[in-house]
Formats: structure tokens, C-alpha cells, sequence
């Protein structure tokens, strides 16, 4: 029946070229009214490029784009909005340092020219908002809300465009199971009221949850279009990856029970809005300990405090019996591989070259760099491209991120500490990292992982610990009975009893 | 940036520098072919012009250096007029204070007594970046009305030469305190420009000292993950800039005027950020266009006798210098950009 | 006894406010466009282009309102160089702004050296000699309109930043020129304009310090003012209304200086005309602290101040 009607949005062999680079290659699709569409891919992909070329983000290089069956009008977001296109961004679309209300105001088409406090019309922008949220009070700063709290806003944010087709990019990616599921019903809601909803996403459970039709892409093509259903799990795997699934990852090892390597000592901090609540924690050399927990909880500081970069106010980290805290402003390194999130801001000297930054720890340590192969680590981890002297600040994310896994993980490392190693990476990069990552444990290296993906970490971890509001409120085995909800349960808070 | 790259970049600088020099002796009614054709020669043209060329540079040249050094760090200082003036007054304090000195004493003492005043006042800003993190673009350019005014309360009051009568200045240094002259106005200070300058380029190239600090420049955060000590290094660059600024100020006072006055420098400070900034921080880069810019202020000098061309040319087509050198690979980037697409 | 200590007081009101409006406008200028994501030192040049153009005009149509009106002008015009380095170029800001100082610099001294001496037609009080002789009579008595104007801008600017969708879209920008794209607001055009318009206030307060305060004109006769404003920005957490109470503090501290030296206390007058860029030295190592932890910093300004 949706299929009979006229397409709110076709898109007619669109192509969006960076450069070399093609992200969106001669793309066809139409995007209905009342229907939830996912774009499924994996990263890069080209499923957010082809969505910004819809709000005016950038413009097409080749190909034409039909509104109500005409040539699109959109030069810009502006003209998007007005058009009732709306779309929410992965990433950082809030403005932490603006109250709530502020922020829904900036978002919203209606908004007065007069905003102020007695203005009735500048008011109704929180109507939605005492209805999805009622606790929040609209004039606190969006930095001093939960992440679940910061959700919300956002989901205000996209009613309150009351757009007909409304774009969500990868949003489930930073929330716990419960909150997810809360989208899930948004995400319906907003079909039947007749809006078209387009969802970004590699998540299959996204699309099971909530998709009537997937549109799949890779490699910036569009390479299947088709009702949920008529195919299988597999066989959109496949599609999404190019190949068919692999089966699925062997279990680690069964941690055999080591002396404790690293141990984390009733570690206390406080910083930039977040603290550490006495976290304690041994890691033995040979395991995997992973963290999860929502982004936002204290993953980065504790992160920080171990890697040695932040001085704790209170407590100890000990490798082997040795304290390699940090200790207020003097510098201090440690021998710990670290790999931080958002490698270049935290992790990469983007005016130095690709052999400099592989050696980068040996160059500040003063040491001879020989336990540096950089050609052979530029292989093994596939960092293109792939020239030594190359600026670093010329490669992408992707390539940075393997960059800084290679530097940390391609030498032996007493202990590692990796923040969501794989982040943007594809998935044969995901399982080089991961294997150099768990060939370290191998070696009898303790590794601590942090990571918002829980069906990875159930895969992969021997024990998994649960961060929230800066503590660890649950340490489990990973035995083979640990699922998906137990976990969501720890992060949202639910009673334990309830979570068992 | 490749070698190619660098040098389109320079020659559209060029181009686009000469156009709006061009442009400028136009408004000025001056025809511009035969303006800049004369400026080059008073600027090269004979021995004569030449020193007075290398004089200019001289003090330029010390405070490019002066800006370069923390600017190696990712610091903007904009501090080497003031710790130009300071040196000055140090060294100066020297002098007065020991006028008997032998001359072998004489001038190491007075260049280490102007060292330690300029890195005193370029440790100021330094340790307020590196313990309070307050901006040290803002602190040195305060700092620098400060020491102007510390000059001529100097001059106008307790140091005033009973001698002069009304002029405002300092007793005539002993000839002890005059760097030997090489020819005219070419003095040992050029000399000692130049060696700092060579010693600044080993450093800053070779050795564990130039890696930490290309790391801490690239990403802060990194350096700190690995042990490197950023603060040490904010006051270190900073304080030894404001010690070269100084050692320029002293020599500008010692070699050309032989006395301590009121006005020391021609905003060689403001000057030697430009020439610092084109030469992106490279010692060696800053010897020939800390030559250039010399003489064309040289130049001007003897445009303004000559072709009545206003004092204030040199500051207007320096500042036309420096904005074209920053729009230019911006733009042509942009052009890249749309070319591209 | 009473009206004694009442003219002491409105003596020294007034010379505070007469000494810190030029500073009121170029700070709140200043601060407009740093909350859009945007620093510019050329507020140093601006100010002093507005301060010799300003008295060029005053003095050759005999019009001080004239004269206000061509500060501005020059000051809001030589912005657009900075403006279109930063955002047409995307060269490094602190460095066009020196840029643009550069150029000022040259152009005043060349332009300015045929004013230097003369007088311009002084702009009328606010009231005549009638007013009474209350405290609020004495005041208006020696003020002019730029005082009052000023307080009023700031108010205006204070409120119009909190209250209007087009001062929301400002402060988007300044937070992050990517999420005000996303919003549908063009963050580079609101850049422009509070470049433009913190040129036009810089204009304006140049002006008013040599056609209204000092009357008169000499080369760099702003003397860092631009720049002192630049750190009284951070001073105020980029907040324009505690613009006021930071330039005020600042006008009081630069009248003391003067009046202790006319009391007759033994000190180079050098020595005390640093009394203002000392101050200012102090009170952003005394306030960087709380303004730091106050987080009002727009956060696309890190990248630049760090």
C-alpha cells in the first residue's frame, strides 16, 4: 500500500566526489512517506554523505535530486528546514555550553524573532519537551545532563521540526538497550503520524526493530534496495559486507588465572564535568577486561588516569607492583600501549610524518627506535597511504586510528589500554586491531578495554566491568550466560535483582 | 606542504605584493615602476646603501629571532619591542653602573646584562602561559607599552645626562661599550646575529630537544601522554626569545646611537614578527628576509629624502606584506578547493 | 560641606566615565565578535583609524557628530580586511589582526600628520548650566552623549544576545560554526557581521577618545587601548554586560593614576602611565582563574587560544 504513492524524495544517479574520492557513487532511491527506510552500511559507506546531500550539507556533483517530484529547491540546511527536511546529526549536535531551551530554540523553524522569557510564542518550542521529558528543566546547561538526558533534547529537537521527512543519523549508537528501545518506539510513532523517516545505520538491530524497507550501500554505491523480509539476516550481512558473514568469532581463551598485572586502586579524579567515585579493579596478565557503559560516564577520564595523562586526587595505578600514577604537573610517561579515543586530537602529531609518529614514543623517551619496523607495521596494519614520510594530518580518521593501534600495539606492551579501538574503522581493519589486541593478552600483557559496542565485548572479553556515574557498578564473568539485557540493565541503573 | 607548493605559494606572495605596492605609490601619485626600481637600489644598489640595509636588519633580524624561538612551541609572542627596550635597559644599567670596565669585559657583560633583562621579561608572559595558561599574545603585547615607558621614565628622569641640557638621553657610552665597527655601519651585533641564528637552526633541527619540542607544537596532549614537559618548555623558549630581543636592543644602543634614548627601535619589534611569521619560524629562512624587509625600510628611508614618499610607507607596505602572505595560500587553497570539485 | 563632597564625587564620576567610554565601545565590540568565534587584535587598528579619520572629519566640517560617524566608518571598513583574511582566507587570526594593526598604523601617521595641533568644535554637555547643582545636575553638566550612548549599547547588546533569535544565532556560531550550519544559519556571514559591527564600535570609540575625550590628535594616540580591551574581554567571560563593570574599574584605576600625580605625589610620569597596562596584567591573572572555571569561554575560540 505505501509503495503506490508518490515518493516524497528520489534521489537520480547522485554522486558525491571529495577529490579522488567518490563517497556517493550514481545512488537511486526513493524515500516514502509513512515509511521507516534504513540505510544500512558500514562505516564510510557513504550512508551520511548521501543524507547531507538531501539537507544541502553539500552539494551534488552529478546526478539531480526530485521534491514532491520536482528539482529540489535546497542550497543549505536553511532551505532544507523550510522544506521540511530535518535531520539529526551523529555526534555533538547539542550545544553543551547553551541552556536546554536555547538549544531547541536554535533548532526550530518556528522560533520568534523575540525570545525572551515572556514571550508566549518563544514558549511553545517546550511544549514537546513536558511531554517526552518532563524532569528537565529547560534553563540548565546542556552540559550538566546525563547522556540519556542529552537524548531526550535531542529527540525534543526533532519533533519540534515538525519535518516530513526526518533524517536520524546512527542514532542508537550512544545509548544503553532500554533507551534504544525508547527510539524504537519514537521512530514508529513518527511513521504513523505519516512522516517519512530515514535512519542511518550499521546496526542490524536497528533494522529489526523498526525498519519497513533497508536500503543498503557500500563503497558508496547502492547496491540493494528491498521490504524487510524479503531477505535474510545473512543475506543482508552479506550485502552490507561484500562477502558473505563470517561465522561467527571464536571465544577468547577462558582467562587461565594470573597474579594481577595492573591493578587499579580506589582511584578517585575529577574533571572537565566528570569524576571518578573510587574505582577499583585488577587486571592479571593474560585477560581482557572490558568496560562498558554509556559514553560519558567516566570511561575517558578513568582512561586518562591510567594512561597516566591525568593525576588522580586519590588512589594508585600499579603495574607489576610499581606505582605509574601520575603525580601532578611534572612529566611522567608510562609503559602502558594506550590508545585514547579520537586519535587526532589525543594520540597523533598531525605535523610530523607516518614513520615519526610510529616511533613516536621511542622519539619522546629519547630511546633507540629499533623495535620500530615502521614499513612493516604500516603493512601489517594496512595505514594508507601507505609513504613513511607523509604528513600525518593528511590521512583520514580511519587511517589515523590504525596508525595509532599500530604504535600501540605492534610492539610488546606490559599492559594495554584501548578506548573504542575500532571506532570508524572496516571491518578487515577491525580484525587486525582486534587480533594485535588480543596477541598482546597472548603474550601475557593485561588488557583493559573500553568500549560502547556490548556484542563485541561479549564476544571477545573474559571479564566485563560496568561503568556508570563515574563508578564501576558491576564486574561479571563473561561465562557464556551474560547477555545484551544484563548488561543494559547495569548501565541504565536497574535494580540488580531485576538484572539477573 | 611540498618544496613545489612552497614555492608557488612564495611566487604568488610576490606577485601579489608587487601589484599592491603597485597599487599604493599609485595612490600616492608616484609612478610605481620607477618607485620600486629605486627602492631596491637605495635598498643594494652601492656599498653605502647596503649598510645601511644591514644596520636595519640588524635589530630586525634579533627580533625575528626572538618571535621564532617560542614560535617553534606554537606560541604567538608579539613581545620582542618591549624585551628589545628592557635588554636595552639592562645593558645600559651595566654601563652606567661600570663605565671603567676594559673592553674585553666591557662588551660580554653588557650582552649578558641585556640577555638576562629581555629573558626576564619574556619569562613573564611565559610562566603566566605556562602555570595560569593566560594568553601570551595578549601579555607580551601589554608587556611592551610597559617597557617603552620604563625607557623614558629612565631617560627623562634619573638617567638624564646633565650634559645634554634639555635632550633626553644617557651619558655617551665609554668607547669600551661600542662594538667594533666591520665597515660604516656593519657591526659585530650582525655577526652575532647571524652565528645565534645558525646555532637556533641546529637546534631546532638535530638533537632530542628539537623532537620533543615538534611534538609538543604538533599536539600537546601527546607530548604530555609521553612524558614531555610542556611548561618547561613555554618558559624556556620564552625567556631565551626575550634574552635575544635583549642582546638586539643593547647592540641597536651600544653600535648606533651610543647612548641610551627615549626611542630605541623603529618597531623592529612588530617588524620581526613579520619577517619571523613569513619565514614560518625557520632560523635560517629569517637571514635573508630579515635582509630584505632591512632594506626595504632602508630604502623608504632614502625614498622619503629623495622621492618624498611619507615616512609612514614602510609600515603600510609592510603590513601590505604580511596580509597578502597570510591571504595568499588561503585562497590558494580555496581555488584548489573549487577547482577540485 | 555636603555640596563640597557631592561635586568631589560627581568630579570624579565623571572623569571615570569620560575615561572609560572609548574603552566601553571598542571592548563591547570586541566582545561581540569574539562570542560569534571570532579574535581580532586589528580592533587596535580599527580604533585608531576611527581616532584619526574621526578628527580629520570633526576638524575639517567643523562637525564633532560628523566626525563620531567617520570614526565608526573607517573602523567598521578596515575591519573588512580582517574579515575577509579570516573568513575568505582562513589565515590564522592572530595574525591578521597584527596585520591590520600594521597597516593602521602606517596609514594614521600618514594621514593624521597634517591634524596634529588642531582643535576640533568640542561636543555640547548634555545640559545647559541651568541643571541645579544635585549630583545628577553636576554630572550632566560635564558629560556628553557618548557616555550615556555607550551604557546604552552595552544594555542594548547585553539583552539583544539573550533575547533574540538573531543574538541566539550569534552565540550558535561562536559555540560551533558546524552545528549552527546544521541548524540552517550561515555561520561565516554572522561571522562578517560582528567582525563588521566590532569594527564599526572600535571606530566609534577611537573617535570619541580623540574628537570627544582628549580633543585632540597624535600618532598612535591609542597607545594598546584596543589591545588592553582584547584581554578585558576575557576579563568579563565574554559576557557584554560585565563590560561595563570592567571598563568602569579600568576608567577609575586610569583617573586615580592622574589624580595622585596632580596631588602632587613625586613620581615619573612614565612610571605611572604603566599604572593602566599593569592593571590590566593583574586583573587577568586575579580573574583567569574564575574564568576559566566559569566555562563561558564560545568554545570555537579554544582552538585559537589555547
Amino acid at each position: 500500500m505505501i509503495m503506490d504513492r508518490e515518493p516524497l524524495v528520489r534521489f537520480e544517479h547522485l554522486t558525491r566526489r571529495f577529490g579522488e574520492l567518490a563517497a556517493v557513487s550514481d545512488v537511486s532511491l526513493d524515500i516514502r512517506a509513512g515509511e521507516v527506510l534504513a540505510l544500512l552500511g558500514e562505516n564510510g559507506a557513504g550512508k551520511s554523505t548521501l543524507m547531507k546531500l538531501l539537507y544541502g550539507i553539500h552539494p551534488p556533483s552529478a546526478g539531480r535530486i526530485l521534491l514532491d517530484g520536482r528539482e529540489s529547491p535546497i542550497r543549505g540546511p536553511a532551505d532544507a528546514m523550510r522544506n521540511g527536511i530535518g535531520m539529526v546529526f551523529q555526534h555533538f549536535s547539542l550545544l553543551p555550553a547553551l541552556s536546554v531551551r536555547d538549544n531547541l530554540l536554535a533548532a526550530w523553524p518556528a522560533t520568534p524573532a523575540y525570545i525572551g522569557r515572556r514571550s508566549k510564542r518563544a514558549a511553545r518550542v517546550l511544549d514537546r519537551l513536558s511531554v517526552i521529558a518532563p524532569d528537565i528543566d529547560p534553563e540548565r546547561r546542556v552540559d550538566t545532563l546525563s547522556v540519556g538526558e542529552q537524548q531526550l533534547v535531542e529527540l525534543c529537537k526533532v519533533v519540534n521540526l515538525e519535518a516530513r521527512v526526518v533524517i536520524l543519523d546512527e542514532p542508537t549508537s550512544v545509548l544503553t538497550p532500554a533507551e534504544a528501545q525508547r527510539l524504537y518506539d519514537f521512530v514508529l510513532r513518527l511513521a504513523a503520524e505519516g512522516r517519512a523517516v530515514v535512519l542511518i545505520t550499521h546496526k542490524l538491530a536497528d533494522v529489526e526493530a523498526c525498519a519497513d524497507r533497508i536500503a543498503v550501500m557500500r563503497g558508496g554505491m547502492l547496491v540493494a534496495d528491498f521490504a524487510k523480509g524479503e531477505r535474510t539476516t545473512a543475506e543482508t550481512v552479506a550485502l552490507m559486507m561484500g562477502r558473505p558473514a563470517a561465522t561467527a568469532e571464536p571465544a577468547p581463551d577462558r582467562f587461565a588465572g594470573r597474579p594481577a598485572r595492573l591493578v587499579l586502586r580506589e582511584i578517585t579524579a575529577s574533571a572537565a564535568g566528570h569524576v571518578l567515585k573510587g574505582i577499583s579493579l585488577e587486571i592479571a596478565g593474560g585477560e581482557v577486561l572490558g568496560i562498558a557503559g554509556v559514553a560519558g560516564n567516566g570511561q575517558t577520564l578513568l582512561a586518562e588516569v591510567v594512561a597516566g595523562v591525568e593525576a588522580p586526587s586519590g588512589g594508585d595505578v600499579l603495574l607489576d607492583g610499581e606505582s605509574i600514577a601520575r603525580r601532578g604537573d611534572e612529566p611522567h610517561a608510562t609503559p602502558i600501549g594506550y590508545i585514547p579515543e579520537q586519535p587526532r586530537d589525543n594520540a597523533v602529531v598531525e605535523t610530523m610524518d607516518l614513520s615519526a609518529n610510529l616511533r613516536l614514543r621511542a622519539l619522546a623517551a629519547g630511546e633507540a627506535d629499533g623495535a620500530y619496523d615502521v614499513a612493516a607495521l604500516i603493512r601489517r596494519f594496512n595505514i594508507a597511504p601507505s609513504e613513511p614520510t607523509r604528513r600525518a594530518g593528511t590521512l583520514s580518521g580511519g587511517n589515523l586510528q590504525k596508525l595509532v593501534a599500530a604504535r600501540e600495539l605492534g610492539v610488546p606492551r606490559p599492559a594495554v589500554l584501548a578506548c573504542y579501538p575500532t571506532m570508524g574503522l572496516d571491518l578487515g581493519a577491525v580484525g587486525t586491531v582486534y587480533e594485535a589486541m588480543f596477541a598482546q593478552a597472548a603474550a601475557g600483557a593485561a588488557v583493559l578495554w573500553i568500549s560502547e559496542d556490548l556484542d563485541d565485548l561479549l564476544a571477545r572479553a573474559h571479564r566485563i566491568a560496568v561503568m556508570r556515574g563515574g563508578a564501576i557498578v558491576a564486574l561479571v564473568e563473561n561465562d557464556g550466560t551474560l547477555t545484551r539485557d544484563r548488561l543494559g540493565a547495569f548501565m541504565t541503573g536497574a535494580p540488580a535483582e531485576a538484572a539477573a | 606542504m611540498s618544496a613545489r607548493e612552497g614555492w608557488i605559494t612564495f611566487a604568488a606572495t610576490l606577485a601579489a605584493f608587487l601589484m599592491l605596492s603597485a597599487i599604493f605609490f599609485l595612490l600616492l601619485g608616484k609612478p610605481p615602476l620607477e618607485m620600486g626600481l629605486s627602492l631596491v637600489e637605495f635598498a643594494f644598489g652601492d656599498a653605502y646603501s647596503l649598510s645601511e640595509t644591514l644596520a636595519k636588519a640588524s635589530p630586525i633580524l634579533f627580533c625575528a629571532l626572538a618571535v621564532a624561538v617560542p614560535g617553534r612551541l606554537g606560541l604567538i609572542s608579539v613581545g620582542a619591542e618591549g624585551q628589545l627596550y628592557i635588554g636595552a635597559i639592562t645593558g645600559t644599567a651595566l654601563v652606567l653602573g661600570f663605565p671603567e670596565l676594559p673592553p674585553l669585559a666591557m662588551i660580554p657583560l653588557m650582552l649578558a646584562a641585556a640577555a638576562l633583562g629581555g629573558a626576564a621579561w619574556g619569562l613573564v608572559p611565559g610562566l603566566l602561559r605556562a602555570r595560569l595558561d593566560i594568553n601570551e599574545t595578549i601579555v607580551t603585547l601589554i608587556l611592551n607599552y610597559c617597557a617603552v615607558l620604563f625607557a623614558s621614565a629612565l631617560v627623562f628622569g634619573p638617567w638624564r645626562d646633565p650634559a645634554n641640557q634639555g635632550w633626553p638621553a644617557t651619558a655617551p657610552f665609554p668607547p669600551a661599550a661600542v662594538p667594533p665597527a666591520v665597515d660604516g655601519k656593519v657591526h659585530l651585533g650582525l655577526l652575532i646575529g647571524v652565528l645565534l641564528a645558525l646555532a637556533l637552526h641546529v637546534f631546532f633541527t638535530r638533537g632530542r630537544a628539537a623532537v620533543h619540542i615538534r611534538i609538543l607544537a604538533g599536539n600537546r596532549k601527546v607530548g604530555r601522554t609521553f612524558g614531555l614537559d610542556f611548561a618547561f618548555w613555554v618558559t624556556a623558549l620564552m625567556a631565551t626569545g626575550g634574552a635575544i630581543a635583549g642582546i638586539g636592543g643593547i647592540i641597536e644602543v651600544a653600535a648606533i646611537q651610543g647612548r641610551l634614548q627615549p626611542s630605541i627601535s623603529l618597531g623592529y619589534g612588530l617588524t620581526g614578527f613579520l619577517v619571523s611569521w613569513l619565514a614560518r619560524h625557520r632560523p635560517l629562512v629569517i637571514l635573508p628576509i630579515a635582509l630584505l624587509v632591512g632594506g626595504l625600510l632602508a630604502g623608504s628611508d632614502a625614498l622619503q629624502l629623495f622621492a618624498k614618499v611619507p615616512a609612514a610607507s614602510a609600515t603600510i607596505l609592510e603590513g601590505l606584506l604580511f596580509a597578502t602572505a597570510l591571504a595568499v595560500p588561503g585562497l590558494i587553497a580555496r581555488w584548489r578547493r573549487s577547482d577540485g570539485n | 560641606m555636603e555640596t563640597d563632597l557631592w561635586i568631589l564625587l560627581a568630579g570624579w564620576l565623571v572623569a571615570t566615565l569620560r575615561s572609560a567610554t572609548p574603552l566601553l565601545f571598542v571592548t563591547l565590540g570586541e566582545t561581540l565578535t569574539q562570542r560569534t568565534g571570532v579574535i581580532n587584535l586589528g580592533v587596535e587598528g580599527e580604533m585608531l583609524a576611527g581616532a584619526c579619520f574621526g578628527f580629520a572629519v570633526a576638524v575639517t566640517t567643523g562637525s564633532p557628530w560628523l566626525g563620531l560617524a567617520a570614526g565608526a566608518l573607517a573602523g567598521g571598513t578596515l575591519s573588512l580586511l580582517h574579515a575577509g583574511l579570516v573568513l575568505g582566507a582562513r589565515a590564522n587570526q592572530i595574525g591578521s589582526g597584527i596585520a591590520v594593526w600594521m597597516i593602521a598604523l602606517g596609514t594614521t601617521s600618514y594621514v593624521g600628520r597634517g591634524f596634529v595641533g588642531q582643535k576640533v568644535t568640542p561636543l555640547p554637555q548634555l545640559v545647559g548650566p541651568g541643571a541645579g547643582d544635585g549630583l545628577l545636575g553636576v554630572l550632566f553638566r560635564q558629560l556628553t552623549a557618548p557616555a550615556p550612548l555607550a551604557f546604552l549599547a552595552v544594555v542594548l547588546a547585553a539583552w539583544w544576545l539573550a533575547n533574540t533569535r538573531a543574538g541566539l544565532a550569534w552565540r550558535v556560531a561562536g559555540e560551533s560554526a558546524r552545528v549552527a550550519a546544521e541548524n540552517g544559519l550561515r555561520p561565516t556571514w554572522i561571522r562578517l557581521q560582528a567582525i563588521v559591527l566590532g569594527g564599526l564600535l572600535s571606530g566609534l570609540g577611537g573617535a570619541v577618545l580623540s574628537v570627544d575625550y582628549t580633543q585632540t590628535w597624535a600618532q598612535e594616540i591609542t597607545k594598546g587601548r584596543g589591545l588592553i580591551a582584547v584581554g578585558l574581554v576575557i576579563v568579563a567571560r565574554w559576557r557584554p554586560i560585565l563590560v561595563l563593570p570592567v571598563c568602569l574599574m579600568f576608567g577609575l584605576a586610569e583617573v586615580a593614576v592622574l589624580r595622585v600625580q596632580a596631588a602632587g605625589v613625586e613620581a615619573s610620569s612614565y612610571l605611572i602611565a604603566t599604572a593602566p597596562y599593569a592593571a590590566v596584567l593583574i586583573v587577568l591573572v586575579v580573574g583567569h582563574r574564575s574564568a576559566r572555571r566559569s566555562r563561558t569561554m564560545p568554545a570555537d575560540l579554544r582552538s585559537i587560544f589555547s
